[in-house]
């Protein structure tokens, strides 16, 4: 038996090296990341310095640290902004193109929407810092211009603001990979579901609600949850804009630990919060994946 | 009936596509246009084109005497504080005028292009590898999942998909750790190597699902034609895989290009620097001090993707809408 199997692999052998540069690649620059990543948050290790064993202390005092609350809230609001306009506007764009009756017209728009992902996320991000928000940007001058002098705001520097300045960044949301994704799914919806339901006298908005909306389901859940994890992990925008500030007004997990590792050379404690988010993350995964249903799932029960 | 509802649609569709303009209008007029003018109105158009239109009118008009070109900014980029209107009135022959209004306009883009040159190269390059590399490895390893069975491919290729579920901000900070380590910090291959590790496996993913749905018959006559396993990888796997390739270098290439956080904190040293991390650095620098400059770099570090969505969008598009991304 373990002979047959030694030769199976030995006659299998150059599958085993056309897979090499792969498995060699991911063992050095993920696996051994990711064990070090739980390692690391058990010491207490500065780059250079002297690194001690200290169990799970980096998590507890993580519990205690003065931008916990504030951190996790931030991140919370901004979950489900994004996710809420994020998944939405994008269907909503994507059902209007997919209604157009002309086949010429719905492709140049699909390519309109896609142009702006050609601006780099960071000019993207300086735009929106300097020129919409900014004391003298797009955003005070034309409340200028309306004889609105007094609702001019320094809109990233004042605690009020900030949150919802950093939330409409890239504002009216109706771009990208997203709606090309919604389209998909509104295109592969047999033509017969929406002539059955025509003939049973359904209306436009009720065909949206109880046909497509259903049938792409398995493009919303990819979108609703490949969002949720590019906010949890992402902290781009704050620290190009606000650094977290004012106070700890606009500051989300993942900036602190950026700022542990690379500001503070706390190396452990900040592997220790990206652990945490990395439970978060795989939780909210697995519950997606779980308890939302597919569009499979909704064609099965049908 | 159809038609009226088209036309609604249209308006408001059209209505989204100009709000979502307006913020790269004005980036592109204010990189046309001097600090003052910007402080002074922000929603004006460019001092020089508006004096080259007045010259114009009055060599029309044959009012020969009244030509009176203003010259906007002196060069260098700290001295931008001075109103085109305030400047002293020179008058001057057309081809002289001309070329002023070339040289205010393009000024903000040639100190840019001063500044982001390097960048710009060291992104092609990273790009390019990059993408290379996902695209071959991943296409490989994608087809030996697909079409050979052998003890472990199962497991082997849950191990591949298990990594997708591993987010970067958990392996941000050890991976530093490790390319430090491995004395990779400031070097070409801390920015390639490491996407090509992370990036193969959703090209593998995808790769291999596309595979999938090539038929058997295919390869059974290639096989009794004697063609050899990489005969049937090259000439017949490959030419077919067009929009697949299309998909994963693009998205490799998007992600690439995006990516700030990387760059910035394994390059000290600005020579190894892309255009996000150096876009950073330079509205940190004092170059952002003069307005224009940076609004003609975020138009410059735009253009090559511009040029590649020219090119790619046809087989990118077809790719995503044949279902490629679905849970």
């Amino acid at each position: 038996m373990a002979r047959s199997r030694l030769q199976a692999v030995a006659r299998n052998l150059g599958c085993y090296v056309l897979l090499s540069p792969t498995f060699i690649l991911l063992a050095v620059f993920c696996f051994v990341p990711f064990v070090w990543a739980f390692t690391t948050s058990f010491y207490d290790y500065e780059i250079g310095g002297e690194s001690a064993f200290v169990g799970l202390a980096n998590y507890g005092e993580y519990l205690q640290d003065p931008t916990f609350w504030a951190s996790f809230w931030n991140l919370l609001f901004l979950t489900v902004f994004s996710v809420v306009v994020g998944v939405v506007l994008p269907f909503g764009v994507a059902k209007l193109i997919f209604s157009l009756s002309s086949e010429r017209a719905r492709y140049v728009y699909r390519i309109i929407f896609l142009v702006p992902i050609v601006v780099p996320g960071v000019a993207v991000l300086m735009i929106w810092g300097g020129l919409v928000y900014g004391d003298n940007g797009l955003v005070n001058e034309v409340l200028r211009l309306a004889g609105l002098e007094g609702m001019t705001y320094g809109w990233l520097s004042d605690p009020n603001t900030v949150l919802w300045a950093v939330a409409f960044i890239g504002f009216p949301f109706a771009s990208g990979i997203n709606i090309l994704i919604y389209y998909a799914g509104l295109a592969g919806i047999p033509e017969s579901v929406h002539e059955a339901a025509e003939l049973d006298g359904a209306s436009g908005l009720r065909k949206f609600f109880a046909i497509d909306v259903p049938l792409v389901l398995s493009q919303v859940k990819l979108l609703v949850i490949l969002t949720v994890i590019g906010v949890v992990q992402g902290f781009q925008g704050m620290f190009i804009l606000t650094r977290g500030g004012p106070g700890f007004r606009s500051m989300v997990p993942g900036l602190w630990m950026y700022f542990n590792a690379f500001s503070f050379q706390r190396m452990g404690y900040a592997c220790a919060i990206g652990v945490v988010l990395f439970l978060i993350i795989l939780v909210l995964t697995v519950l997606n994946l779980r308890y939302f249903k597919s569009s499979e799932d909704v064609q099965a029960a049908a | 009936m159809r038609k009226r509802h088209d036309i609604v649609i249209h308006a408001v569709l059209v209505g989204i596509v100009l709000l979502t303009m307006v913020p790269f209008v004005f980036v592109i007029n204010n990189s046309l246009r001097t600090n003052a003018e910007i402080y002074h109105s922000f929603f004006g158009l460019p001092g020089s084109v508006e004096s080259m239109v007045r010259f114009t009118w009055y060599r029309l008009a044959g009012q020969e005497d009244r030509i009176a070109l203003r010259r906007a900014e002196p060069d260098g980029p700290a001295k931008g504080e001075t109103r085109a209107a305030d400047l002293p009135v020179e008058p001057v022959g057309y081809a002289e005028a001309m070329g002023r209004l070339w040289d205010d306009l393009t000024r903000g883009y040639r100190y840019a292009w001063k500044v982001l040159r390097s960048y710009m190269v060291n992104t092609l390059l990273v790009c390019v590898a990059t993408a290379l590399g996902v695209v071959a490895i991943g296409s490989i390893s994608g087809y030996v999942f697909s079409r050979y069975r052998f003890p472990g491919s199962r497991a082997l290729f849950v191990a591949v998909l298990s990594l997708m579920m591993i987010p970067g901000v958990l392996t941000l900070v050890p991976s530093f750790l490790l390319v430090k380590q491995l004395g990779l910090l400031n070097s070409y291959g801390v920015l390639i190597l490491p996407y090509v590790a992370g990036g193969q496996v959703f090209a593998i993913f995808l790769f291999k699902g596309f595979f999938d749905g090539l038929p058997e018959e295919l390869f059974e006559s290639a096989r009794l034609d004697g063609a050899s396993h990489f005969a049937l990888y090259w000439h017949i796997v490959l030419p077919l895989s067009k929009q697949v390739i299309a998909v994963v270098g693009v998205m490799t290439i998007l992600g690439t290009w995006n990516n700030f956080l990387w760059p910035f904190i394994t390059n000290a040293d600005a020579a190894y620097h892309v255009v996000a991390s150096g876009l950073y650095l330079m509205g940190q620098s004092p170059a952002a001090a003069n307005l224009a400059t940076m609004f003609a770099a975020y138009v410059l570090s735009s253009v090559p993707l511009l040029v590649l969505f020219v090119y790619a969008t046809q087989p990118f598009m077809r790719g995503v809408t044949s279902g490629a991304f679905k849970a």
